[in-house]
Formats: structure tokens, sequence, C-alpha cells
């Protein structure tokens, strides 16, 4: 009998079928937001002088040919090393402006052992002789240059490299 | 201070900078120099070794002077931290170089293989010291071919030069 609000009652149900299918196919547009929080109610803009805008980035790829010409150009590449040469000694490669190794090493070592004799003649720390030093090695004696100095013995050869 | 850009730029300064400042350059030079009295001897960077040459240099120098001198009796006390080298200095390295007029000191290059950093090394010795020559001494050997026809050679002018006066 009230036909108005038979009519008004269809169009409802009507227009809520009709949502419901759009918001089943994703088609509706009402936008609300899946989680409401308190925030500012302006969104942060993005202001011109920010940098994001004004990063550098390459325009272009870089070809491998213009790649291989900067990976290999005349700095970058290994130089070679004209001052090498053989040691007269040894024969062991050496720089020209620096000592031969293997050489080195020899004197270094026989300086160690040297130094080892001197310190257990010498039995403790800060005590300098006020003499100079002179090493001598298997069956050599104290010559007359050798007078005033100390003497310091090494149970070995006298090697080749070390002449008195 | 004013910034200038002199500051930032060192174009043409040639004293270098060690350690944490004058005072810690002059302590670590110290401590290098001791060393080096004491071992006649030592091994340090190449920079160390160049800066240490001209100070045990001086250092001889003052030594020359003689252990009655006030002054060099204050500079060695200043420069060997450990007391027992100071008579060392005066009556052991002064009498050594008492013939030479400069040039105490030698230095050579090493090569680094030892260290972790592979710093460049130095080996810096006073010379006259007892232990092995660091330059191997080239030994003229008489008996080689050539050594011989030179001294023959050399023999027949000596006689011919004879001969004719």
């Amino acid at each position: 009998m009230n036909l108005a609000a038979l009519v008004h009652s269809l169009r409802c149900s009507l227009l809520r079928i009709e949502s419901r299918l759009l918001q089943a196919a994703g088609l509706d547009r009402h936008l609300a937001p899946a989680l409401a929080v308190n925030g500012p109610s302006l969104l942060p803009q993005l202001q011109p002088q920010d940098s994001i805008m004004w990063m550098a980035v390459p325009k272009k790829r870089r070809t491998i040919e213009v790649n291989r010409t900067r990976r290999r150009c005349d700095s970058k590449l290994l130089k070679v090393k004209t001052n090498i040469e053989p040691c007269p000694e040894c024969g062991h490669l050496k720089q020209k402006h620096i000592l031969c190794g293997f050489c080195y090493a020899k004197v270094r070592k026989e300086t160690g052992q040297i130094r080892y004799q001197i310190q257990a003649m010498e039995g403790g720390p800060l005590r300098a002789p006020i003499e100079e030093t002179v090493v001598l090695y298997d069956g050599e004696t104290a010559g007359p240059q050798d007078k005033d100095k100390r003497i310091v013995e090494r149970p070995r050869k006298r090697p080749a490299w070390f002449s008195s | 201070m004013r910034l200038t850009l002199q500051m930032l730029i060192s174009h043409g300064r040639v004293a270098r900078k060690m350690g944490m400042g004058p005072q810690s350059r002059i302590n670590m030079l110290r401590n290098i120099l001791t060393g080096l009295v004491r071992h006649e001897r030592i091994e340090t960077t190449q920079a160390r070794a160049d800066e240490v040459r001209f100070y045990a240099e001086k250092l001889v120098d003052y030594a020359k002077k003689g252990d009655t001198d006030e002054k060099a009796m204050k500079m060695a006390s200043f420069w060997l931290t450990e007391k027992d080298l100071v008579p060392k200095l005066f009556k052991v390295l002064a009498p050594r170089f008492e013939s030479h007029p400069n040039g105490y000191t030698r230095m050579a290059r090493i090569p680094c293989t030892q260290n972790l950093d592979r710093a460049k090394m130095a080996v810096l010795e006073y010379k006259g010291n007892p232990f092995p020559p660091i330059y191997p001494t080239k030994k003229q050997n008489e008996l080689t071919l050539i050594n011989q026809l030179l001294k023959g050679y050399r023999e027949e002018r000596a006689q011919l030069f004879a001969a004719k006066s």
C-alpha cells in the first residue's frame, strides 16, 4: 500500500547490490583509507630546492669502447721499471739505488751474531765500554793495531766478504 | 689565525714533519740517535735516517770540542738519553773521527721485504764500526788475464823509459 516506501526500499537494495558488485570488482572510487591515524593535516610537500630533484645521473650507457679507453689509459697501466740489474756479487736482482737483498741479509745476520756475542760479554744493559771494538774469527790473533780495543771472538771461519 | 692560501700550499717547504709535532719529532730523533751511538748501525725508515744523519754529524762535531767544554757536555747529555753513552761518545767516537772533517755517517737504502706495511727502509751507520761492511769492496784480482797483460805492459813501458833516459 505504501508504494513510495516500497519503491524507496527497492531502490536502496538495488544501490546496495550495485555498490557491493563494484566493490567486488574493485571499480568503486570511495578511497577510504585502510588505516586512519592522527597525523599532520598537510602531507609533506617536496620543496623545489630538495636534492632528490637535482642529483647527477648518467644520461646514457657508457659504451664498452669508451670504458676500455678509460680503463686502459696510460696513467692506469703498470709502469715498467728500467732500474733493475743483477748484483755483481751474488747475481740476484736488485734496484740500482738500493742494496742487494741477499748480500745485505748475510751482513745483517752476521751483525746480529756479533751483537749477541757483545751482549753476552757485557752481561747487562747500559754497559757500553769506553774503547773501540774489533771482531776476530777462528785462528786470528790481535795485531798491534788492536792494542786498546775490546776483542769480540766469533767461533767460525772469517767470511770471504768480511775482510779485516 | 688567518686562513691564507700559503698555509694550505707547501711549495718549497723542505722541513719534514714527524710524529705529533716538533717536540715529538725531536724526542723521536733523540731516541734513534741514542740507538745509533750505542749500536753504531741501525735500520729505520728512509726519512728518519735522513733526519738523524744531520743530528748525528752535528753531535760528533760537538764531541770533537772535548768533554771539558760545557756546551758540548750539555748537548751530549741532552741528546743521549742513556747516560753510559756520553763517555763513549767523547772517548771513542770523537778520536775515531779526528782526521775526518765531515761525513761520519753512511746511509744506504734497503729493499723493503720484512715489514708488513712495506715502508722504505734505510740502514744508517757510523764509519769505522766493527761490523761487516754494507757496501762490498771490490777486490782487484791480480791473477786475471787482463790484469796480468796490463801488468806486463806497464813493466815494458817502465823498461823503455828507463832505457831511454
